[in-house]
């Protein structure tokens, strides 16, 4: 069998469906297989990523149709290193959930059989070259992330899907309504296709289209005010799955935000203000709001929208260095976020309200896991030397290089609020006495393992930034070259 | 190997190192501590000249390379921290988490001299920023008030270091370069109101750890909070790598002379600071707190000699700030001896402990006599040359500030050495011992060096000299060993000064011995010949209470101003608008899908102005 993209998508799709089969034979194979399979597609991940940077971008046709008229999939530096990423995480908190409540259980199908097709969804919106197919991959992702949001099956987690759904019902008609009105201007679907004749599309008609999408994509994004459905999903989800919305949700929508912008439209070549302004917005507002909150898991997620705000507002500078810095932010954003995701949970395992309070002397019985979280605390506020900081570098020159001062002082100024939020949770677990009994359980060695790796990781790219910065580059060459993308994909 | 490197490498291998063999064996520990504390100093000293050290990373050049300036503040971090350490194997026995302290506290140590090698502004940046955490790491060891004190002071730090960031990242954009060096040839070439950006963000970030007024309210809380064996070197070292900023950045740029108003602000709030300071150290009760605002005041007055700029308040800048460093670390030590021995550091319970702790009050005594600026001692060397460069300069209203909070540092000094050492015994205090061997050794060495550095000044006044001609771009800069001038002729001779001190306080001393043969009678709080008058509870307080009851009475109406209060007030309106925000998010899923509606309205009514191409 022959090594292509199509697997990112058609082997987790086929697994997910053979769980239910599978646990017939014997209840381990549906937790191991999972395993085996995002095994797999991190092994796809090494031999692609190796193979794009020899022999440059990769289209793959589904089903022997060219592009334009059939769907293609288009591994480039790009969605490689989107998609490296995701299945990366992915194969962790696979690890990770082993042995994790219901998950132990007779729950397990489902939860393997949801997140695979998660994953599915994701590396799908990453990969496609056709936006109608995009659309759909969405349409997955966040159909499994409502249902891996009530996964709990209580009354919270059911008002927070519902919530979820309700938006995000909201988000797939304003794609839909907004891949309608671009095919009835442009009569294709692919996006290279799409690229090469927008400017056939009046201006007016333009910029609609692109308000819709906007919305549409702004809701997986995470960008405000359209993310409420965000912090109780990711309060309410399993704990692992926090870190799933923060590494492969969200950055699905992220890209595919970026992808309209940049290769669709080809606002790119100037900032783009509205993203600048709607990013910087959403960071304040979601950092301000993280700095009250009770609740662990609702701190980081208020944290994770906070970073997407960044991350918006980066792509909106349109500079090369902008889009390099956005992809910095994202990928360091995908693994401290899901480093705190999985070292928060054990902390507040037991615990109904999962308040931060009752972290106070945590660190005494759980000096590990206390000293992780730690750790990804400082990672993501940005203290050198951790990877967080490097980003964060570079998203400050790529804003001074387009002479954007307010824009470095709002983000500076936001990121000292984070930084003491951060802080204080520090502070609770390593100089507080514990005031009540602990409702906290030790991780399992398998836990262990994945959050060891995600630190191992995380030092690495602190300490040796420009193995991964060459990466990122090549990515962010990929995402600003649209005239490239476009005559590589319609084999001009 | 490069030696800039190796040191470099002892202190964070030693931060690791200290930290695994915590989890072995104490003895292992203080072993490892001891070395990596003492092998720096070895090592700086022993070293004629650095070779310089060049990197790639992230895309970034780091230069390392030890600079004439930065060598000065080189020594006083392997000093003081070496002396620093050596006194808390002793100090901080019985304290749990040791290996995390000494690991903090080598990380200080290691990015201070990280930060003093960095010729480059994103290295200095990545150093600075791990000071930063690793000194609140050790702020909040001991877990009282973590959030008000703690936060305070991360928030002030990394308010000050994103005001650098900021800063660096423009320079990037302007210079096209992360060298110092490129950055101060670049700066003459700059738009003004770049410079002016540019350099009120250096002296921001930098002011908030040098304690400037009005980014001072996080140091004395954190000063007199940290363990004192840490708070030796925070205080002593870690607060000079503010001054060693802003000295860069006021001399190099050339904003003394280029920027009148603005050098003289800065001296200004120099000079308020120090003032300010002091009349607060006046009415604390806790020694810890009285030498936190005192380490305040004393950072006033060297910001005051740096930004006026002219070649001697320069010198006495940086002089003040190598003897601040030494003798408030000794303060410090003291203060955490007597903590430790006597099991109090408030001033209105502890009584007499001169003849349980003899050592500890001459340390005590010669950093006092440093710190007011009494000869023969250093103190009095940097005084005189702060106030004839002042008066040279003509800033005679500066003089007169300075000159009110230097005199009114004499009765602080004094409550210090009075408040603990002297006046009647007290039975509560009669189990207290001299301090141990490990916490003396470095005690005493501080009085040592003081009573050496103050004889001959100029131990201190010729590198500094070769720094401000080599580097600082001040051409001709004198100095002597012993003897201070002033420009109308007089000279004072340091070392018969010194010669006469000494005998003096011999013959006293051995009057006192002859005349004390007799019997003294030592008299306790107790001891009180009534007359026939019953003695009230409130007459048996210690005297120290109210100890400067009219002078706090005249300066009450500058005790009423707090900037404390001012800050709390903004963030108690920062902290209410965040609720605000958080109420944004409602809960309620139609509030949401609202939100979206009005989003996308919104948008779709200035559609026309929001791409405009």
């Amino acid at each position: 069998m022959v090594i292509s993209p199509i697997h990112y998508v058609a082997i987790p799709l086929l697994v997910a469906f053979l769980i239910p089969l599978v646990a017939k034979i014997g209840k381990n194979w549906a937790r191991i297989l999972p395993g085996l399979t995002l095994a797999y597609l991190n092994f796809v991940s090494v031999y692609l990523m190796t193979k794009v940077q020899e022999t440059g971008i990769i289209s793959e046709s589904v089903g022997g149709w060219d592009a334009p008229v059939g769907i293609n999939l288009v591994f480039s530096p790009l969605s490689g290193l989107l998609v490296s990423l995701i299945t990366g995480i992915g194969f962790l908190v696979w690890l990770y959930s082993y042995q994790f409540k219901n998950v132990e259980k007779n729950e397990s199908q489902k939860y393997f059989t949801l997140l695979l097709m998660l994953i599915t969804g994701a590396n799908g919106v990453i990969l496609t070259g056709d936006i109608f197919n995009m659309f759909v991959f969405m349409e997955i992702t966040a159909i499994s992330a409502y249902a891996l949001t009530a996964f709990y099956r209580h009354r919270n987690g059911a008002e927070a899907a519902f919530k979820y759904l309700l938006i995000g019902s909201l988000a797939s008609t304003f794609m839909l309504l907004a891949i309608m009105l671009l095919y009835a201007q442009v009569g294709t679907l692919n996006m290279a296709d799409i690229a090469s004749k927008m400017d056939q599309v009046s201006s007016g008609m333009k910029v609609t289209i692109f308000i819709l999408f906007l919305t549409g994509f702004g809701i997986e994004a995470e960008m405000f005010p359209l993310n409420g459905w965000a912090p109780d999903a990711y309060t309410e989800a399993p704990g692992p799955i926090g870190a799933v919305f923060a590494s492969a949700v969200v950055k699905a929508g992220v890209y595919a935000m970026a992808r309209v912008v940049f290769t669709l439209f080809g606002y790119g070549d100037s900032p783009v203000e509205i993203l600048i302004i709607m990013g910087v917005i959403t960071m304040a507002i979601a950092e301000f709001s993280a700095f009250r909150q009770e609740k662990l898991k609702r701190m980081l997620a208020y944290s994770s929208i906070g970073q997407m705000g960044l991350v918006i507002a980066a792509f909106g500078l349109g500079t090369k260095a902008g889009v390099f810095a956005a992809l910095f932010i994202m990928v360091n954003h995908a693994l401290i976020k899901s480093l705190l995701f999985l070292s928060g949970t054990y902390m507040v395992y037991h615990s109904k309200e999962k308040l931060i309070a009752e972290l106070n002397g945590m660190a005494k019985e759980l000096p590990v896991t206390a000293a992780l979280f730690a750790f990804g605390a400082l990672a993501i506020a940005g203290f050198p030397p951790f990877s967080g900081f490097w980003s964060k570098v570079y998203f400050l020159i790529a804003a001074a290089d387009q002479k954007m001062v307010f824009l470095i002082i709002m983000v500076l100024l936001v990121t000292t609020v984070e930084v003491l939020y951060y802080f204080k949770v520090i502070n609770r677990m390593y100089f507080h006495k514990p005031e009540m009994e602990l409702e906290y359980r030790r991780p399992s060695t398998n836990a262990l393992i994945s959050m060891f790796v995600l630190t191992a990781v995380i030092l690495w790219i602190s300490f040796f930034p420009d193995t991964v910065m060459g990466y990122i580059d090549a990515a962010a060459n990929d995402l600003v070259n649209r005239a490239g993308y476009i005559n590589l994909v319609l084999n001009r | 190997m490069n030696s800039l490197v190796i040191m470099l490498l002892i202190y964070f291998a030693g931060a690791i190192l200290v930290y695994a063999a915590n989890k072995f064996s104490a003895v292992l520990r203080d072993v490892i501590v001891v070395l990596a504390g003492l092998l720096p100093v070895a090592l700086f000293f022993s070293i004629p000249a650095f070779e310089a050290f060049q990197f790639r990373i992230a895309g970034f050049d780091l230069f390392w390379d030890l600079g004439s300036l930065a060598y000065i503040f080189e020594a006083l971090v392997v000093v003081v921290g070496a002396a620093s350490l050596v006194y808390a194997i002793s100090y901080m026995k019985g304290k749990k988490n040791l290996g995390y302290f000494y690991m903090n506290f080598f990380l200080s140590l290691g990015s201070m001299t990280g930060i003093l090698m960095s010729q480059d502004l994103i290295s200095f940046f990545i150093f600075w920023e791990i000071m930063t955490w690793s000194s609140y790491f050790i702020v909040v060891f001991n877990g009282y008030k973590t959030n008000k004190i703690g936060l305070t002071y991360i928030f002030f730090s990394a308010l000050g270091a994103y005001a650098m960031l900021t800063a660096i990242v423009m320079i990037n954009t302007q210079t096209g370069s992360t060298m110092w060096n490129d950055f101060f040839i670049a700066f003459a070439g700059m738009s003004s109101h770049y410079q002016l950006l540019i350099s009120i963000l250096f002296i921001f970030g930098f002011g908030v750890k040098a304690a400037m007024m009005p980014l001072h309210i996080w140091a004395a809380d954190a000063y007199s909070h940290s363990p004192m064996a840490y708070t030796a070197t925070f205080s002593g070292v870690l607060s000079k790598m503010g001054v060693y900023g802003l000295a860069l950045v006021m001399i190099k740029l050339a904003l003394v002379s280029n920027h009148f108003v603005f050098s003289q602000v800065i001296a200004w709030l120099g000079a308020v600071t120090a003032a300010l300071a002091t009349i607060y150290a006046l009415i604390q009760k806790d020694i810890r707190k009285l030498l936190a605002y005192s380490s305040v005041a004393q950072l006033g007055y060297i910001i005051t000699g740096i930004a006026v700029g002219t070649a001697m308040s320069f010198m006495a800048g940086i002089y003040l700030a190598v003897l601040h460093g030494l003798f408030k670390a000794a303060l410090f030590m003291v203060a955490g001896a007597v903590e430790k021995q006597a099991g109090t550091t408030d001033m209105h319970k502890l009584r007499a402990l001169i003849r349980k702790m003899p050592l500890t009050f001459i340390t005590a005594m010669v950093a006092i006599i440093a710190l007011a600026g009494i000869p023969p001692l250093g103190g009095f060397v940097g005084k005189w040359m702060l106030y004839e460069s002042l008066i040279g300069s003509n800033h005679y209203f500066l003089v007169i500030v300075i000159f009110f909070s230097s005199t009114a540092a004499f009765l602080y000094a004094y409550r210090f050495l009075y408040g603990i050492f002297l006046g009647q015994e007290e039975e509560e205090f009669a189990h207290v011992k001299e301090a141990p061997l490990m916490m003396l050794i470095p005690m005493l060495f501080f009085t040592v060096l003081l009573i050496v550095t103050g004889t001959f000044p100029g131990i201190i006044l010729g590198p500094v000299a070769n720094a401000m001609n080599h580097g600082m771009g001040f051409r001709g800069v004198q100095w002597e060993m012993s003897v201070l001038t002033n420009v109308y002729g007089d000279s004072i001779h340091l070392s018969v000064i010194s010669t006469i001190v000494v005998v003096v306080f011999i013959v006293f001393a051995l009057f006192l011995i002859l005349k004390g043969r007799k019997g003294t009678r030592y008299v306790t709080t107790k001891d009180i010949a009534n007359s026939g008058e019953p003695v009230r509870p409130e007459d048996n307080y210690h005297f120290a209470l109210d100890f400067y009851k009219p002078f706090e009475r005249a300066m009450a109406p500058l005790y009423r101003f707090k900037m404390s209060e001012i800050y709390g007030n903004i963030s108690d309106g920062l902290v209410s608008f965040f609720q605000f925000t958080r109420r944004l998010y409602s809960g309620n899923g139609q509030t949401y899908v609202y939100y979206v509606l009005l989003f996308i309205v919104i948008l779709l009514v200035f559609s026309n102005q929001l791409i405009n191409r």
